[in-house]
């Protein structure tokens, strides 16, 4: 029985064995805190992206916008409201959630092709506002001026400003309560109802599903956790700028779901991870063409395996 | 390995687990920079090496790797060798951010340079300002870096948008006319830039239009079709880097050398050497130029890093991370300590000497706002004259800082140290 457990758990003990416990070994390997953060972050908005493109099926192009969107409501709401950081959280998770959600109405009824380009075009949108409208986002430059606001448990404070080992267990349990949920989501006969629509939608219609509002629903519940993660991206930065609006970090989140491997719930960590560390240790190595290895590793994967890193190793280790 | 852990089934998971983790662990493993004797005092440098502004940042990293390497034959800091660590800022606010983050907090930096991008400089101040980092700002002209915004560890080489304004308003007004048109990028740097022009032309009589485009644009045709429409007496291209050089050509392109002027504020040499003939003309400030008959110290830098950088004259962006690395070093030794709030209280006011400044008048970066009170050199652009393919520009006057940059008190810096 406790063995049996063991095996089918192996999995999301062994990785998160490893995360709650980054901030001993990730020194001996020359990272930073900070830096497992960002794995978490990115991790976090690539897992919410594959609830659409691995297990509903559908490719958005513009998932930058809830992302960034979630990034900016969380400083804004720092900045111009409140200083209480799950508060601000919840503006930026509302905001970038909503939004996706009202844009998912526009979106249902279109497919492939169509459906990147439209996410692209509210993606763009998205951009812009955030470029243009200088007195509140600042523009170009960015959103500043605003921090981190200590975690007030009643008895005790947690000083996620000043202390980076606080600010990444933080993190992790916001990232932990996140996967929890979307686990739960895609173990609920809904998620059921998503995979089905993933493997034959014209099938799934003829069954009775209502193939638009289960596609809505899945767009609005990835569109929030991609808030989430914005917002959190925001903490970590203690900034926004809109470049996390634009079609490359959108392309950024694609890469890493397709990195780590689609369909496969951990995969887009892996796919963070590798993501994060090759950003952060290539560009250091060589400051002038760091991007083009970028490249080079993305290209190999989508060459070498197609099904992403987990996807591929879980196929061959299950053979 | 079964054995070990005690599960009977080759699992795929534990075979998964295992590739991914030592997967993950070689990419970890860090660039591990063995001990030297001494331990050197580290300085992050973060530039734009990638996008449009690279031309300049790679300048300026050439200029901070030569700099560090003199300085290392002299006798480092305080004794202790010099090692530069430079990070792209891909001319991206958030990755400049980041990479600041990561040179804090990993490489446990002494000191902080960068950037070229004004917004990336201010954003990078916001970090440098928390983690209590000395922070010099070589190349971002954005005012309140200085002036609003100023903080206590950070220091700026390169003039204010408000200095070159400043200095260059009345020499256009004077030679060319009173009717503008501007070429802004839209982020920090140009509209600040812009701001100030505005505030002088109109004070001086002057009417204007403009365009404000992203910082990468690459197509002017219509801003052009409108400037022309607009007839000015002189168009002020105050974009950057490649965007500049684009608008340029395509300024030549549309035959509109003979209807207007060119001027403002700056076309830096490495922009002048990329642009047609046609272009390389008009009333532009320079920051710092590499031909400066009366300064001796200027011959002897320019002899010495011209090899190294390619048999090129040096430019303002060499000069700059010049004096930004020296004045990590003079406020380290003045201090004789690397403690930021030290070295900040050391340096400011501080004296440079000639062989630092490499400039005619008395230098120093100024208490009140931590700006370099330079001298500024307004002058004409022209072809390649006698003097090899970087005799581009003739210095036809100087200004002092202090008269460009007026009072502390107008610039609205209210400095303050940590108790």
């Amino acid at each position: 029985m406790n063995e049996t457990f063991l095996r089918r758990n192996l999995q999301p003990i062994v990785i998160w064995a490893l995360l709650l416990t980054v901030p001993f070994w990730l020194p001996l390997f020359g990272g930073y805190t900070a830096l497992a953060g960002r794995v978490l972050v990115f991790a976090l908005a690539a897992m919410s992206f594959n609830m659409l493109l691995g297990f509903t099926g559908i490719m958005s192009f513009g998932h930058a916008a809830y992302f960034g969107l979630g990034a900016y409501g969380c400083g804004l709401f720092l900045k111009f409201v409140y200083a209480s950081t799950p508060l601000a959280m919840l503006a930026g998770t509302l905001l970038g959630g909503i939004a996706g959600t009202l844009f998912g109405l526009l979106l249902v009824r279109r497919r492939g092709v169509y459906f990147a380009m439209v996410t692209i075009a509210f993606g763009q949108v998205c951009f812009y506002i955030a470029y243009k409208w200088d007195d509140l986002t600042g523009g170009y430059d960015g959103l500043r001026g605003f921090a981190r606001a200590p975690i007030d448990l009643g008895l005790t404070k947690i000083d996620i400003q000043n202390n980076g080992t606080a600010l990444y267990f933080f993190i992790l349990l916001v990232f932990g309560v996140a996967a929890a949920a979307q686990g739960f989501v895609l173990r609920s006969p809904f998620g059921r109802t998503m995979l089905a629509i993933r493997e034959n939608e014209r099938r799934a219609r003829f069954l009775g599903i209502p193939i638009e509002k289960h596609i809505w629903l899945s767009f609005s519940i990835s569109c929030f956790f991609t808030a989430l993660a914005g917002s959190l991206y925001a903490l970590l930065n203690n900034f926004a700028d809109p470049q996390g609006l634009t079609y490359v970090m959108s392309g950024n989140i694609v890469m890493i779901t397709i990195m780590g491997g689609m369909r496969v719930f951990w995969g887009p960590l892996i796919g963070a991870v590798l993501f994060v560390a090759l950003q952060d240790y290539v560009s250091s190595a060589w400051p002038t063409t760091w991007m083009g290895v970028v490249g080079v590793v993305f290209v190999s994967v989508v060459l070498f395996f197609p099904r992403g890193l987990m996807g591929m190793l879980q196929k061959r280790a299950g053979t | 390995m079964s054995q070990i852990i005690g599960i009977g089934h080759t699992g795929r998971r534990k075979v998964l687990q295992a590739t991914a983790a030592i997967g993950g662990l070689q990419l970890a493993s860090p660039f591990i920079i063995k001990a030297r004797g001494e331990t050197p005092v580290k300085i992050g440098m973060v530039d734009p090496i990638t996008g449009s502004l690279s031309a300049l940042a790679v300048s300026e990293v050439e200029g901070a790797k030569w700099t560090v390497e003199q300085m290392n034959k002299k006798g480092g800091i305080l004794g202790r060798p010099v090692e530069l660590l430079i990070e792209d800022s891909a001319n991206d606010t958030g990755t400049g951010v980041q990479k600041t983050h990561k040179l804090i907090e990993r490489d446990n930096v002494d000191a902080i340079i960068g950037d070229v991008n004004s917004g990336i400089a201010y954003a990078m101040m916001g970090v440098t300002a928390e983690k209590k980092v000395f922070h010099v700002v070589p190349g971002g002209h954005t005012d309140p870096i200085t002036g609003v915004d100023c903080k206590w560890n950070t220091f700026r080489t390169c003039n204010t948008t408000a200095m070159d304004t400043a200095a260059i308003t009345g020499e256009l007004v004077k030679r060319f006319g009173k009717k503008w048109f501007f070429i802004t990028p839209d982020y920090a740097y140009g509209q600040t830039l812009q701001n100030n022009f505005v505030k002088k032309l109109k004070a001086l009589g002057g009417e204007f239009q403009g365009d404000m485009l992203p910082i990468a644009t690459s197509d002017f045709s219509a801003t052009l079709i409108k400037a022309k429409a607009y007839k000015p007496d002189v168009l002020l291209n105050n974009m950057g880097g490649s965007a500049q050089i684009n608008c340029m050509k395509q300024f030549v392109q549309f035959g509109m050398g003979k209807e207007m002027q060119l001027g403002g504020a700056l076309f830096e040499i490495e922009s002048v050497r990329s642009v047609p003939k046609e272009a390389q003309a008009g009333w532009w400030v320079m920051e710092w130029y590499w031909n400066q008959p009366n300064v001796p110290e200027v011959k002897k830098f320019v002899d010495a890093i011209s090899p190294a950088i390619g048999g090129k004259m040096p430019t303002a962006r060499h000069w700059m991370a010049y004096v930004s690395l020296h004045a990590v070093r003079l406020a380290a030794e003045a201090a004789k300590s690397l403690d930021a709030v030290k070295m900040a209280h050391a340096l400011g006011d501080l004296e440079l000497p000639p062989e630092v400044s490499l400039m005619p008048g008395k230098i120093r970066y100024r208490a009140g706002d931590h700006q370099l009170m330079s001298d500024i050199y307004i002058g004409q652009m022209h072809n390649a004259g006698p003097g090899g393919p970087d005799d581009l520009y003739k210095i036809e006057a100087t200004v002092t800082g202090e008269e460009a940059a007026g009072p502390v008190e107008s610039t609205g810096c209210k400095m303050s140290f940590p108790a």
